[in-house]
């Protein structure tokens, strides 16, 4: 099916780790055509996946940026314009969990900043931009465990960004763009190693999804790039399980 | 992006509208390399899917069966076997709402008729098609459910029952056969321009739309693409699932 996505530019952020889901997309997005930035706060892994991007004959550019920072994410988003005049998929996949006690400020900092109001940032920094084209497609990240509540309170940010998918969806649904998110199950990524998983927690996990596997960074691509073409127009507002049947509704 | 649906067999229930889901997702999953079953009670618009999907340069058969009666169904995928000798991918797409208007108004034959259209008959055609996805240890289910599900259906509500009794079946089957190498999910349209509502916008229908985000109804094409995708093994991950393929409309759970 071809996914009429030659030529399009998309923003991945959070695609450094070379483990996680950020590359995956970025590559895929690139094997359908697609020009890609590559923001991360790790520029060398950004760097890194920019260039295996140029390696599939597309343009890359690799920034750095704290998505927890305002003015760092005004920047990129305005280097990534004037590098390739336009952005017309936005992919909100940085994220991380901050673990510790649900009652410490510390941990709801990071929680919150990143995979919340990070995400709030550079949606805001990327939709004028669609408004004005009238034309985009943004897909942020929940979680499964935004569904079960069992990821504290990562959880809870990871259910703020249901809300905020919601809401864009319904505000720019009539200018023709489209706002979804995905709830991936659990990767062999870098959110288990900060997450500390040991091997029989893992074990015990996979036990419980209904396929009996984690998620892969290339199943969470593949859903990226169906909902970035045009091929799903009609879905908006949605966010998506990616998660082997862990949680259905 | 390869969705890897070559030389698939498919089988789309309900697909002789001409202007239905089913004809999309027929022709769209032919597109992609599949054979197709075309199946429908009105075998002449059957026919017609079928020779659209051989213009394709697939295979295709048109079989009368009313997926409501499980010998009719056997007996169709009995065929289909014959010929094909392996069905990959189910569409349940075959539905309709008989009992319309206020609620105490309805006759209770026509909430039968609903009920077994639109759940019942999935059922029986997951049944009839099961034991050859399980041997192969290979499938994909998909049924159409509706908007209504999610958001009620007003003046359709043995409608809106049946089909959030489709989610439920989606569910509960996407458990019982998740380690064997089967997915099932489901659909969940906003309303569209087919037979359902007469095949006409009419000024109701239009109110509908107003109320959708993306001020559009639903296209057939619109769901045939949901469909390639979950017919395809780069959703495999994705189980047990319904999918708003509704502009916007739903963005409850």
């Amino acid at each position: 099916m071809d996914l009429g996505l030659k030529d399009k530019v998309a923003l991945v952020t959070g695609a450094g780790s070379q483990i996680g889901f950020g590359k995956a997309i970025a590559l895929t997005l690139a094997r359908e055509g697609c020009d890609v930035v590559v923001n991360d706060i790790n520029i060398e892994g950004a760097e890194q996946t920019a260039a295996e991007v140029r390696a599939l004959g597309r343009k890359a550019l690799a920034i750095k940026a704290d998505i927890r920072n305002k003015d760092e994410v005004d920047n990129m988003v305005k280097t990534a314009l004037k590098e390739f005049g336009r952005i017309d998929i936005l992919v909100n996949n940085a994220g991380a969990p901050g673990i510790g006690p649900p009652t410490s400020e510390e941990v709801w900092d990071i929680n919150v900043n990143i995979n919340f109001k990070g995400t709030w940032y550079v949606t805001n920094a990327v939709i004028p931009h669609m408004r004005e084209r009238r034309s985009g497609k943004i897909v942020n990240f929940s979680s499964s465990v935004a569904r079960s509540g069992t990821g504290g309170l990562y959880a809870a940010a990871k259910e703020a960004v249901i809300g905020l998918t919601k809401s864009w969806a319904r505000e720019l649904g009539p200018l023709g763009i489209n706002v979804n998110g995905i709830a991936p199950g659990m990767g062999d990524t870098g959110f288990q190693i900060a997450a500390k998983a040991t091997p029989e927690q893992k074990q015990r996990f996979i036990s419980t999804v209904p396929m009996r596997r984690l998620t892969t960074p290339q199943d969470i691509a593949n859903t990226v790039a169906f909902l970035v073409s045009d091929v799903s127009s009609d879905i908006t507002g949605q966010t998506i399980q990616v998660d082997g049947g862990d949680y259905m509704f | 992006m390869d969705l890897g649906l070559k030389d698939k067999v498919a089988l789309v229930t309900g697909a002789g509208s001409q202007i239905g889901f089913g004809k999309a997702i027929a022709l769209t999953l032919a597109r992609e390399g599949c054979d197709v079953i075309c199946n429908d009670i009105d075998i002449e618009g059957a026919e017609q899917t079928a020779a659209e999907v051989r213009a394709l340069g697939r295979r295709a058969i048109a079989i009368k069966a009313d997926v409501t009666k499980s010998a009719e169904v056997n007996d169709m995928v009995k065929k289909a076997l014959e010929e094909f000798g392996k069905i990959d991918i189910l569409v349940n797409n075959a539905g309709h709402a008989f009992a319309r208007g206020p609620f105490v108004e309805q006759k209770e034959e026509d909430w039968d008729k609903d009920i077994n259209l639109n759940l019942k008959g999935a059922m029986i055609c997951a049944k009839a098609v099961l034991p050859n996805m399980l041997e192969r240890k290979s499938g994909k289910i998909i049924n159409i459910s509706s908007g209504a599900a999610k958001r009620g259906g007003p003046f359709v509500e043995a409608y809106g029952a049946a089909k959030s009794g489709v989610g439920g079946f989606t569910k509960s089957l996407a458990l019982a056969i998740a380690t064997q190498g089967i997915n099932v999910n489901c659909i969940a349209p906003a309303i569209a321009i087919t037979n359902f509502v007469g095949g006409k916008l009419t000024p109701g229908v239009q109110r509908m739309i107003d109320e959708i985000p993306q001020k559009r109804a639903t296209t057939p094409q619109d769901v045939a693409n949901m469909v390639a995708f979950l017919a395809s093994d780069v959703s495999a991950h994705v189980t047990g699932q319904m999918f708003s393929v509704d502009g916007g409309s739903t963005t409850t759970t």
